[in-house]
């Protein structure tokens, strides 16, 4: 298989040959020609600037391999954001040629990247992508005109639909294969002969020019993409979206878990590995590792097949539709004002919703933000309050015994822990934090390949980057049983866990192992028989507001430090604690 | 060049009225204005402010670009 992975700083890339740059604004498609032309992994994103990092993959031209480089998108080479920075200095490291992707419904911007390129004398072939959508929206372009403008070959392109790419290979191909760069005859090029004009107004002049107005028909998903962004019906749309979403990641789960995966681990795998292991392994700690109360292939199976994973699966299923088709961004547009009330903006709504998958990628993810204030606040945000999708698989599974109701008081709980939190947050925290500048791109059907592909990968990322604590988890816990350990940690800690939480005294192995991986503060709880509604609500509180997992400390000290890490452990750890107690007592005093 | 007076008819992109062309005439010095084609001289058409302290929709080309209250206030246009 093809090599593909995420580089942040790799300094080898700069010294590689036959290196390809695939260059473009964001959202212009960019991911959708990697994918194809690539035929390997790639995670895409329809909203602005997500990626600071770039993905490399190989690409076959006939006898030559090359190495396509996606390289994050960029609006101008100016400089002007970390990377635009990145695409300068990819574009001084000697590539063989550069595929630029334009914009056809934004061509003065689009053309200015063009410009911006042309000075580097690299060959180029530039795909004119979306012309489709420029066509609705009431123009043709003039792409001959174009071409000589640019000074390179231009294939106009739909990426969505495949239409366009076999031909930009060959162009590609053609101007690999010729030593000539674009701009060796000054004289006779309109590009050098208009040097001294200032890009921008060159670049208004040129789009005027190729530009050729036609009876435009805007489709419905252009309108509705467009009355998305106004309060009505924008808000009862984005909400609806919402519910609609929430439906489906746990009506389908549910159902997953009851009717297919359900049975899939209790009548069958769990039996078959019972039977091989007993017939292996004699009676004794090893026996009750592997196929005990907490063993591996009991528990194991169960916690992570049957409780979380059809959740995870559809959390991305819908997040990776949302994120794709256009929406998320004009839902940051209609809660800008909210989210400005809490200190962040309308742009960081993205991010914390990825939270509400994982923390880790949301925390990454935060390096979009413009000031470390704002990272900072959308960092703690999801650690605080934002159950990860895994946490929520095993809270609805908890909750299933009982009453819905828990669920919804969980959610609304979060949201008031989020405000609480960020509120006090953008008042301690020095610094300021950026208004919202966002592009909104254009609502559409995602592409299926590059949408089968993201989902592939993210879910393979899960399995790499979760399953393995979750299983080295699961051993703690066996082991912790097994030894007698669990009942001697669990008399220092009666005081907290029975005491001021009402739990009872095996969920003390839930606080243990709830600092390995979030779902497993919830997980042990659905093994206590005779839990109350109350005792299952404190629980699961503790568990939501629980330090986070190993994995986000680990990010945490790598993106920040480890004090901030640490800080913000300690902090969710006793607010937890203080939160869930508090219910507990309250509780107990009114009932 | 005419200039009877640079100040006359400039106004704050924020308070500007809606659904109407205006050209810029003068923006903040941040780099993803300048990237997305908000620079001087640039024709934009503001669609609409939403209530409450939220974002300007403006349309620049034919792209659709959302800024926020505290950044609007600053671009100043001709119109």
């Amino acid at each position: 298989m093809a090599a593909c992975h995420e580089i942040n700083e790799d300094p080898k890339l700069y010294q590689k040959s036959n290196k390809i740059l695939l260059m473009g604004n964001p959202n212009v498609g960019k991911s959708v020609f990697f994918s194809n032309l690539t035929g390997i992994r790639v995670v895409s994103s329809n909203y602005a600037g997500t990626t600071v990092s770039y993905t490399e993959g190989t690409m076959k031209l006939g006898n030559e391999t090359y190495t396509l480089i996606d390289v994050p998108g960029t609006y101008s080479l100016e400089a002007t954001s970390k990377a635009e920075e990145v695409a300068v200095r990819f574009i001084n490291s000697n590539p063989a040629a550069i595929i630029c992707v334009l914009d056809a419904t934004n061509l003065e911007r689009n053309i200015k990247l063009g410009l911006d390129i042309q000075r580097y004398n690299i060959p180029v072939v530039y795909a004119l992508n979306m012309v489709d959508v420029a066509k609705r929206r009431g123009y043709d372009i003039n792409l001959r005109l174009l071409a000589r403008e640019l000074g390179a070959p231009v294939i106009p392109t739909i990426a969505v639909k495949n239409e366009g790419i076999d031909k930009l290979t060959e162009e590609l191909q053609k101007i690999l294969n010729s030593s000539k760069t674009t701009c060796g005859n000054c004289a006779s090029c309109p590009g050098c002969a208009k040097l001294g004009m200032n890009t921008w107004d060159r670049a208004r002049e040129i789009a005027a020019r190729v530009r050729i107005k036609t009876e435009g028909k805007p489709s419905f998903l252009d309108r509705l993409g467009n009355s998305m962004l106004k309060p009505w019906p924008g808000i009862p749309i984005a909400l609806l979206t919402i519910i609609v979403s929430l439906g489906v990641i746990i009506g389908a789960g549910k159902f997953l878990q009851e009717y297919i995966l359900g049975p899939l681990v209790g009548d069958v795998l769990v039996p078959f590995f019972k039977m091989i292991i007993s017939y292996i392994v004699s009676e004794g700690i090893l026996h009750n590792v592997l196929i005990g109360e907490y063993g591996i292939f009991t528990i194991g199976l169960e916690w992570i097949i049957e409780s979380i994973l059809p959740f995870v699966f559809l959390f991305y299923v819908v997040f990776s539709f949302l994120e794709d088709s256009g929406i998320l961004p004009r839902l940051s547009v209609l809660f800008d004002s909210i989210m400005r009330k809490m200190g962040v903006q309308g742009g960081s709504m993205i991010t914390i919703l990825l939270g509400y998958g994982c923390a880790v990628p949301a925390i990454i993810g935060s390096r979009t933000a413009t000031t470390k204030k704002e990272r900072l606040m959308i960092s703690a945000i999801v650690c605080f309050a934002v159950p990860c999708i895994s946490q929520t698989g095993a809270l609805i599974s908890l909750f299933a015994g009982f009453s819905p109701i828990l669920l919804v008081l969980m959610f609304l709980l979060s949201f008031a822990v989020m405000m609480i939190v960020s509120s006090v947050l953008s008042r301690i925290i020095k610094g300021k934090v950026d208004p919202m500048i966002i592009e909104i791109p254009n609502l559409l059907m995602p592409n299926g390949k590059a949408y089968a592909k993201k989902l592939m990968l993210r879910m393979k990322n899960f399995f790499l980057d979760a399953e393995v604590p979750m299983l080295i988890s699961i051993v703690i816990a066996a082991l912790l049983k097994e030894t007698g350990l669990l009942e001697k940690i669990a008399v220092y800690l009666e005081p907290i866990v029975s005491g001021w939480l009402g739990l009872p005294r095996s969920a003390v192995i839930a606080l243990i192992l709830g600092i390995i991986r979030r779902e497993m503060a919830v997980a042990p709880l659905l093994e206590i028989e005779g839990l109350t509604a109350l005792q299952a609500f404190v629980g699961g509180t503790v568990a939501l507001l629980y330090l986070p997992c190993l994995s986000v400390f680990g990010i945490l000290s790598k993106e920040f430090n480890t004090k901030t890490a640490l800080a913000i452990s300690l902090a969710t750890t006793l607010n937890a604690l203080l939160v869930g107690g508090l219910i507990n007592q309250l509780a107990h005093l009114f009932m | 060049m005419k200039m009877k007076n640079p100040v006359q008819g400039v106004k704050s992109l924020y308070y500007a009225k809606d659904n109407q062309k205006y050209i810029i005439a003068d923006t903040p010095d941040i780099g993803v204005l300048k990237s997305l084609g908000i620079v001087k001289n640039a024709i934009v058409f503001k669609k609409m402010t939403h209530k409450l302290g939220g974002p300007v929709l403006l349309m620049v080309e034919s792209s659709q670009i959302a800024i926020g209250k505290d950044i609007a206030e600053k671009i100043l246009v001709r119109g």
